[in-house]
């Protein structure tokens, strides 16, 4: 009797140790942020940082939090020389407008780029616990449309350069942007 | 071997020789009557007890899944079981059932419909008293499945919940032709309640041998007969049975603890 009562508990305690494949790994790759780098104009092997750059996704309020531990506006802003942003699933384009200078008392230094980028979409199977991931490959004729605001501006945005047409996983560069 | 039955052998003479002159010192005529009464005593004692087992088959169903579908109106299922006493302590058993369940996971929605069938052995260690027939087992089975799985709806997962959380997107997409196969320990028991009639649960621990997964882009989320997959190849299960045992012959209980005295 002793010892399948200790079966039955090892079965009981095995069993419910097992429900952790019901929470999403945060380390799985799901779907993947396009990952964007800044790249200096006149030495274009050398990355530049952006100033204050704020990206607003089409149709939103608020920006793309860049930095979290921040408050108020500056988690909006970054200074450094990448940024991953998320394109949407439900649609094949998605539109950011990039702001430089974002929140600058100066209005004339203020500068705002929109860029569309158009894409197609694949739904891939990642396990029970994290559905589905969206996979993103770049339009091959036509991967983006870049207008200045307003469009008699120049654009900030010298070059943009696709680097990786798939977009699989956020380990590499898709987009270098060069200003 | 040899060497032990030669001291034994050895050493019953002696003992008896020293009670013969123990009581020949006594009274002279008593040793004999002493010998010849335990013997036929023990032979007396071996008689008495006539302790028969019943041997048969014993069939039934699994009032769990077929009750779980009067609540869960995601479930559908049966499960048959029955078993073959073959020998005092081993029994065949086999259960064969089908299962149409839908699971609904924070991101999935599926449906899996199949049949299976597990075959294997219960040995009952539990000693019954007289005529008692209960058991309390460990067991082993082989399963096989053949089943299908349908998604009807999944999720995006986003890391980033910047864009509006995407809703459930219909899918419908089928996977056929799926089979898989595994190992169960079974520890269960089964008590007489009537007459024939039996009651019992077990719990089952399961490891996946082999699965045939969907062709791309999915994986068997569950198996009819092994229940929900978890990561690796660990699954759990349990059953809780009614039965009806067909008596089919009687076999004697030999006293295994007294021929073993007298051989000595």
């Amino acid at each position: 009797m002793k010892k399948i009562l200790s079966i039955l508990l090892l079965v009981i305690v095995t069993s419910s140790s097992c429900e952790k494949d019901d929470i999403c790994d945060a380390n799985t790759p799901t779907t993947p942020r396009l990952v964007i780098d800044f790249y200096n104009i006149t030495t274009p092997s050398v990355k530049k940082n952006v100033t204050n750059l704020k990206v607003v996704g089409d149709g939103m309020k608020e920006g793309i939090v860049f930095n979290s531990s921040a408050t108020g506006d500056d988690q909006y802003l970054t200074s450094g020389t990448s940024i991953s942003i998320p394109l949407k699933t439900d649609a094949n384009s998605t539109k950011f407008s990039f702001t430089l200078n974002s929140g600058n008392p100066n209005p004339t230094l203020i500068d705002i780029d929109e860029v569309t980028f158009n894409y197609t979409r694949e739904n891939v199977f990642v396990s029970r616990a994290c559905g589905f991931k969206t996979l993103f490959t770049f339009d091959p004729t036509n991967p983006y449309i870049h207008t200045a605001v307003p469009s008699t501006k120049t654009k900030w945005m010298r070059v943009i350069s696709i680097e990786k047409s798939n977009i699989a996983n956020e380990n590499e560069t898709h987009v270098k942007i060069f200003f | 071997m040899t060497v032990f039955c030669i001291q034994a052998q050895e050493t019953t003479p002696t003992t008896k020789s020293l009670d013969k002159t123990k009581t020949e010192g006594v009274i002279p005529a008593s040793p004999k009557q002493a010998k010849a009464k335990p013997s036929s005593a023990t032979k007396t004692d071996t008689i008495v007890p006539i302790k028969k087992d019943r041997y048969g088959v014993r069939v039934g169903l699994d009032l769990y899944k077929l009750t779980r579908g009067l609540y869960d109106s995601n479930y559908k299922g049966i499960e048959l079981v029955g078993d073959y006493r073959f020998t005092k302590n081993y029994y065949l058993a086999a259960e064969i059932g089908s299962e149409d369940k839908t699971t609904e996971d924070d991101r999935l929605n599926t449906t899996t419909k199949g049949t299976y069938i597990k075959f294997g052995f219960d040995y009952n260690a539990y000693e019954n008293w007289l005529n008692m027939e209960n058991i309390i087992s460990i067991g082993l089975r082989g399963g096989f499945s053949t089943f299908n799985q349908e998604l009807n709806s999944y999720k995006i997962y986003n890391t980033q919940h910047y864009w509006n959380e995407m809703p459930w997107i219909e899918s419908g997409k089928s996977f056929n032709g799926l089979t898989a196969g595994w190992i169960e320990v079974v520890a269960g028991v089964k008590v007489k309640v009537y007459n024939n009639i039996f009651v019992g649960f077990s719990l089952r621990m399961n490891t996946l041998l082999f699965e045939k997964k969907p062709d791309e882009n999915f994986e068997n989320l569950y198996i009819p007969g092994f229940n929900r997959t978890y990561a690796g190849n660990f699954g759990a299960g349990f059953n809780y049975t009614v039965t009806y045992f067909i008596p089919l012959y009687k076999k004697t209980v030999k006293p295994k603890e007294v021929v073993k005295k007298e051989i000595k």
